[in-house]
């Protein structure tokens, strides 16, 4: 570009060290953390806790039930993320907490617990987009400087990548998200929702030989899950399904196990996923891709992730559990970027809301 | 093309090997060949054994003249490694099939697109008329940067703004002899014919449409997921995915889709109400104003 010069992160390395607080609680997991800015620019989160609400085998959680949980579990949670951070919430810069998107019930009341600290303790809020803080969780832990990034959770399923202070969505899910359609699943063929159904189908899923065919729903750069979620529980109404079947020990051709299933529901959702990950890249010209979100920790994701992006000779980012699945030091991160480029919630807009999209935020932190 | 190696290969192997390649698109590397028999004893097909480089092909066009053949564009879907072998050998088949016939099916409609030349489903192999043009994405802002030789992608695109704003940088749609006006209302009624064709195009971009250089003339590319639909719901999808391909590549010019629009409602005279009002729904749908959860 003629005249174009770089100019240098609109960031500055702070002159004290900040500590934020994080309170994640839009879903089924409360998380809370501190993480430390340091004045030489680096960054070390101090503690990490989580209580997930796990329902029985075949049940949803739902946001009445959800909320209480969180309700019940926030003293406990928010006590031993700060002991383990050896720190006091008097010596804290900042309260981050999860804004949205989310189920209503369970933000209000992680809203509430951060008003409440806000205003015991004279700590000033900030309001986080709960995806931003995954994008930002995701690079800080990888290192990945501008990635294509693929989030996947049960809630959300998009495409994203950066420009001009916005993540942008380059593709998104038309109707249910990849975890929302594995969990649904899992509930079908009755699996255990501890430590979550989507773990328990990737580990089925291992087990799997047989494909059995199932709709392969990209549109553009956008997928559709709905319809093989319906297709895969077809196969159990299926003469051939044998629920109590181990897929290892049948040989019989004929006949499909849960395992099965499961191996073909991940093959064909990941495929597509992967394939639109791959068309953002192309269409933007990037090598690097992130996967962050509570589907992203399951491996065979990030293998064909892998897979995928080394034919273009780029390279794949993810984490483990402790930062794909949500949690209250992505809200830290994300919080504490923005409260050091200026950017608090006041009491009075401290709300939360269900709908809150990723490229609505301003990410005045990058370049 | 002095062949050295024993193992037969079929003619769809032979013609890849000679070919050069242009670049990997998403779901396909693109070559440059020349459909030359290679028994004639001249060395005729193409020997260069470039890696990828778009513009130093375009501009090594005159020794395909030389050699008095028209050059073909090969779309070669290459096996996913990724993807389960089952899965991955029907979607490839299913995909050249699939664009073949979208192709053919444009071409008899009027649709300007590439001539199809030969095809090889279970190869993964469709040769194509080699169109000599440009993206209409480098054509306008805000689409070049991802040429940014620092690998950076969109990151950092802020300058180029900037960079526009400067009068005297020159419209690369010049070179053309065609308005940005033109250029979206030639987007609007190529649309609209394929869609009156019953055909969707399944990822209209902006990368998916080209500017040929002799005539100015727009087609369109990369038939990879069309489809053969006469539904309204089809139809506006179609038109969704390119505002919102719109929307996240050329951040500034999301008006400019309404003049595509604009010309896709005149050629589909009173067909164009019922998309319209399909389209209406398909953007609240989605999630796409407000996201939930």
């Amino acid at each position: 570009m003629p005249g174009r010069h770089r100019k240098t992160s609109p960031l500055k390395n702070p002159s004290k060290a900040y500590l934020a607080f994080g309170l994640e609680g839009s879903a089924n997991k409360l998380g809370a953390g501190v993480v430390k800015h340091d004045k030489d620019g680096s960054t070390t989160v101090l503690s990490n806790v989580r209580h997930t609400y796990i329902t029985p085998p075949g049940e949803g959680f739902l946001p009445r039930d959800t909320a209480k949980h969180h309700k019940e579990w926030a003293l406990k949670v928010i006590q031993d993320a700060v002991e383990k951070a050896s720190t006091t919430i008097e010596q804290l810069d900042c309260i981050c907490y999860t804004k949205g998107p989310g189920m209503g019930a369970p933000l209000q009341s992680v809203a509430l617990v951060a008003r409440t600290l806000s205003l015991l303790y004279d700590k000033p809020l900030v309001g986080v987009n709960h995806c931003v803080g995954h994008i930002e969780m995701g690079r800080l832990i990888t290192g990945a400087q501008n990635p294509v990034v693929l989030y996947v959770s049960g809630g959300n399923t998009q495409v994203i990548a950066y420009s001009r202070q916005r993540y942008r969505i380059f593709g998104e899910t038309l109707d249910i998200a990849v975890g929302n359609c594995l969990d649904r699943f899992a509930r079908v063929i009755n699996l255990s929702n501890d430590p979550s159904p989507g773990y328990n189908i990737e580990q089925e899923a291992k087990k799997g030989k047989r494909m059995v065919q199932l709709p392969y729903t990209t549109k553009g750069m956008d997928v559709s899950l709905s319809g093989i979620l319906t297709s895969v529980e077809a196969y159990t109404m299926d003469k051939r399904f044998k629920p109590d079947a181990v897929a290892a020990e049948v040989n019989d051709e004929d006949i499909i196990t849960p395992a099965d299933l499961c191996f073909s529901l991940q093959e064909t959702i990941f495929a597509m996923l992967v394939e639109i990950t791959e068309r953002a890249m192309a269409h933007i010209g990037s090598k690097e891709v992130l996967v962050v979100g509570g589907v992203g920790c399951n491996e065979r994701l990030q293998d064909m992730m892998g897979i995928m992006a080394n034919e273009r000779g780029g390279q794949v980012f993810a984490t483990d559990e402790r930062f794909c699945i949500d949690n209250g030091i992505m809200i830290a991160q994300a919080g504490l970027l923005s409260y050091r480029m200026g950017q608090e919630t006041p009491l009075s807009e401290s709300t939360c809301t269900q709908r809150f999209r990723t490229d609505e935020v301003h990410v005045a932190w990058r370049l | 093309m002095a062949s050295s190696s024993t193992t037969p290969l079929t003619p769809t192997q032979v013609l890849l090997k000679s070919a050069t390649i242009v670049s990997q698109g998403a779901e396909a590397k693109v070559y440059k060949a020349y459909l030359r028999h290679h028994g004639l004893g001249k060395t005729a097909i193409s020997t260069r054994t470039g890696t990828g480089d778009v513009s130093d092909v375009q501009n090594n066009e005159s020794s395909g003249s030389e050699l008095d053949v028209a050059p073909v564009l090969i779309k070669y879907r290459f096996p996913k490694q990724y993807r389960h072998p089952s899965l991955d050998g029907s979607l490839t088949r299913a995909r050249v099939a699939g664009e073949a016939r979208a192709l053919l099916r444009c071409l008899r409609s009027g649709v300007q697109v590439p001539g199809i030349r030969f095809v090889d489903a279970t190869e993964g192999v469709l040769g194509i008329e080699w169109i000599d043009g440009k993206s209409v994405r480098m054509l306008l802002p805000g689409g070049a940067e991802a040429e940014d030789d620092e690998g950076v992608g969109p990151g950092d695109d802020e300058q180029v703004d900037e960079a526009e704003d400067e009068a005297d940088e020159v419209d690369p749609l010049v070179e053309f002899g065609v308005s940005r006006d033109q250029l979206m209302s030639m987007i609007g009624t190529e649309i609209a014919k394929m869609h009156q064709a019953d055909i969707i195009h399944g990822d209209l971009t902006t990368s998916n449409m080209m500017l040929r250089r002799e005539t100015g003339d727009l087609a369109l590319i990369d038939f990879g997921l069309a489809y053969h639909s006469t539904l309204t719901e089809d139809k506006a999808v179609d038109l969704y995915v390119l505002e919102r391909a719109f929307g996240s590549t050329h951040p500034d010019s999301e008006p400019m889709f309404s003049s595509v629009l604009e010309a896709y409602q005149k050629y589909m005279g009173k067909d164009w109400n019922v998309v319209k009002k399909r389209l209406e729904d398909v953007r609240l749908r989605g999630r796409k104003r407000s996201m939930v959860g």
